[in-house]
C-alpha cells in the first residue's frame, strides 16, 4: 500500500513538473532535464502496463529500463554542467580537465579489468552495472559541485534545485544500490522503499524550485574597473578617516 | 562488505559537498558585489610588519623577561593573555588569506588563460595553509604560544610562499587586478 502511494505520488509530481514547464515555457531553458523527466515518466508507465498485462515479462523489462534510467541520468549532469559553467570560461577549463581525468580513470579501470580477466565486467549483473553507473555520476557531480563552491559561481533557484535534487538522489542511490546488492539487504521491504522515498524527495525539491523560471545571475565581468575603483576609493576614504582620527587624538592631547 | 565501502564513502562525500555548497550559498547570498565591511582595527600594515608582530607574539623575549622578573601568578596571566592574542592573530591571518583567495577565484572564474596545474597547486597550498592554521589555533589553545613558535615560523614562511604563487598567477591571468590584489594583501583587507 505504502509503495503504491509512493509510486502514484511520484508520477503525479512528474506530471505536475512537466505541465508547469509547458505552461511557463521554461522546458526550452532546461531541455535536457525535462527530457530526462519525460523519459522516466514514460518508463514508469511502460512498466505499469507490462506489469498489468504481461507480468511474466516484467522482471526482465524492469532491469533493462532501470539501466536505461541510470544512463539517461547523465542528461541531468550535462544540463547542470552546461547551465552552471556557460559564462565562466576559467572555471569550465578546470571542470573539463577534472572531468576528463575521471573519465580516463574509468576507462583505465575497464581496460585493467578486461586485461586481467577478473574484476569489473559489464555483464556481471545489471545491479552491479547500475551501481557503477551511479557511482560515476556521483563522482562527476562531486567535481561539478566542488567547482561551483570553490569558484563561487552563483546559481539561480532553478539550477540550485536541479543540482540539490539530483545529487541527493544519486548519493542515496549509490549507497542504496551498493548495499542492496548484498544478499541480506536486497529483499528487505524497508530497504526497497529507500530509493522511491529519495526520488519522491528529489521530485518535491524540483516542484518547489522549478515552479517558475529563475535564470542564473549574470557574471559581473563588465563592472571590474568600477569595482576596483569603488574598492580603492573606499580604502582611501578609510585611510583619510583614520588619519583624521589620529589628528583629533593629537589635538586632544 | 569491504568492497562496498568506496560506494558508501562516495555517497557520503557527495552529500557533504552538497551540504557545504548549499550552506555557502545561503551564507554568501547577495554579497558577491558588496564590499567587505571595514574592520575598525585593521590597520595599513604590510605583511612584513605582521610577520614582526607574529614573531613578537610567539618569540621568547617577552616570556624570558616575564619568567625572570615576575611571580608565578603574573606568569600565568601572561600565558593566558598571550594565548588569546596569538589565537586572534592566527584567525586574522586566516581571514586575510581566505579573502585573497576569494578575490582570486572571482577574478579568474571567467579568465580564458587559466592554467589547470597552477590552479590545482594554488588550491592545494591554500587548503594546506587552512589546515595548518586551524591546527595551530588548536595547538596554541592547548599548549600556549611560547611552545609552538617553531611551527608558527613555518606557517609564516608558507604564507609568504602562497603570496608569491598568488601574485605570479594573478600577473599571468589577470594583470589588471594583480596590482589591486597585491595592495589588498599588503593592506590586510580585501573586498569580499
Amino acid at each position: 500500500m505504502f509503495t503504491q502511494l509512493l509510486w502514484w505520488a511520484g508520477n503525479a509530481a512528474e506530471v505536475l513538473l512537466l505541465v508547469r514547464s509547458v505552461q511557463g515555457k521554461f522546458y526550452r531553458k532546461y531541455p535536457t532535464f525535462y527530457f530526462y523527466l519525460g523519459s522516466v515518466l514514460l518508463v514508469t508507465l511502460l512498466r505499469f502496463a507490462v506489469f498489468t498485462f504481461r507480468p511474466g515479462s516484467y522482471p526482465a523489462l524492469y532491469w533493462y529500463t532501470q539501466y536505461f534510467a541510470a544512463t539517461i541520468g547523465y542528461a541531468v549532469i550535462l544540463e547542470i554542467y552546461s547551465q552552471a559553467f556557460k559564462k565562466y570560461r576559467g572555471a569550465v577549463r578546470v571542470a573539463n580537465g577534472l572531468l576528463l581525468c575521471i573519465l580516463a580513470a574509468v576507462i583505465l579501470k575497464i581496460v585493467a579489468g578486461a586485461v586481467s580477466g577478473s574484476g569489473w565486467s559489464p555483464g556481471e549483473t545489471m545491479a552491479a552495472l547500475e551501481r557503477d553507473l551511479r557511482a560515476l555520476q556521483a563522482a562527476l557531480l562531486l567535481v561539478i559541485i566542488a567547482l561551483l563552491a570553490y569558484y563561487k559561481i552563483p546559481a539561480g533557484r532553478n539550477l540550485t534545485g536541479i543540482v540539490v535534487g539530483y545529487s541527493f538522489y544519486v548519493a542515496a542511490s549509490v549507497v542504496s544500490v551498493g548495499f542492496g546488492s548484498l544478499p541480506g539487504f536486497g529483499p528487505r521491504p524497508g530497504w526497497r522503499s529507500v530509493l522511491p522515498i529519495t526520488y519522491l524527495a528529489a521530485l518535491s525539491i524540483w516542484c518547489f524550485t522549478l515552479w517558475s523560471y529563475h535564470p542564473n545571475p549574470e557574471p559581473s565581468s563588465g563592472s571590474k574597473i568600477e569595482r576596483d575603483y569603488k574598492f580603492l576609493s573606499e580604502q582611501t576614504k578609510r585611510i583619510l578617516s583614520r588619519a583624521r582620527s589620529y589628528l583629533k587624538m593629537g589635538g586632544e592631547l | 562488505m569491504s568492497q562496498l565501502l568506496p560506494y558508501l564513502f562516495l555517497g557520503l562525500l557527495l552529500s557533504a559537498v552538497l551540504a557545504w555548497w548549499v550552506w555557502d550559498a545561503i551564507v554568501h547570498r547577495g554579497s558577491a558585489e558588496v564590499l567587505a565591511p571595514q574592520q575598525p582595527r585593521s590597520s595599513v600594515r604590510s605583511v612584513g610588519s605582521q610577520r614582526d608582530l607574529g614573531e613578537r607574539i610567539f618569540g621568547p623575549q617577552d616570556w624570558d623577561f616575564v619568567s625572570r622578573e615576575t611571580t608565578s601568578e603574573i606568569q600565568r596571566i601572561f600565558q593566558r593573555e598571550r594565548t588569546v592574542l596569538a589565537i586572534a592573530w592566527l584567525r586574522r591571518m586566516r581571514l586575510q588569506v581566505s579573502q585573497v583567495m576569494r578575490a582570486h577565484v572571482e577574478a579568474v572564474q571567467q579568465s580564458e588563460d587559466l592554467r589547470l596545474a597552477t590552479e590545482i597547486r594554488l588550491a592545494l597550498s591554500y587548503f594546506m595553509f587552512l589546515f595548518l592554521c586551524n591546527s595551530l589555533i588548536g595547538w596554541v589553545w592547548f599548549r600556549g604560544p611560547v611552545r609552538t613558535r617553531k611551527i608558527v615560523r613555518q606557517t609564516l614562511q608558507w604564507t609568504v610562499q602562497l603570496r608569491g604563487v598568488f601574485e605570479q598567477l594573478m600577473a599571468s591571468v589577470d594583470p589588471a587586478s594583480c596590482g589591486v590584489a597585491r595592495t589588498n594583501f599588503n593592506r590586510g583587507t580585501v573586498r569580499n
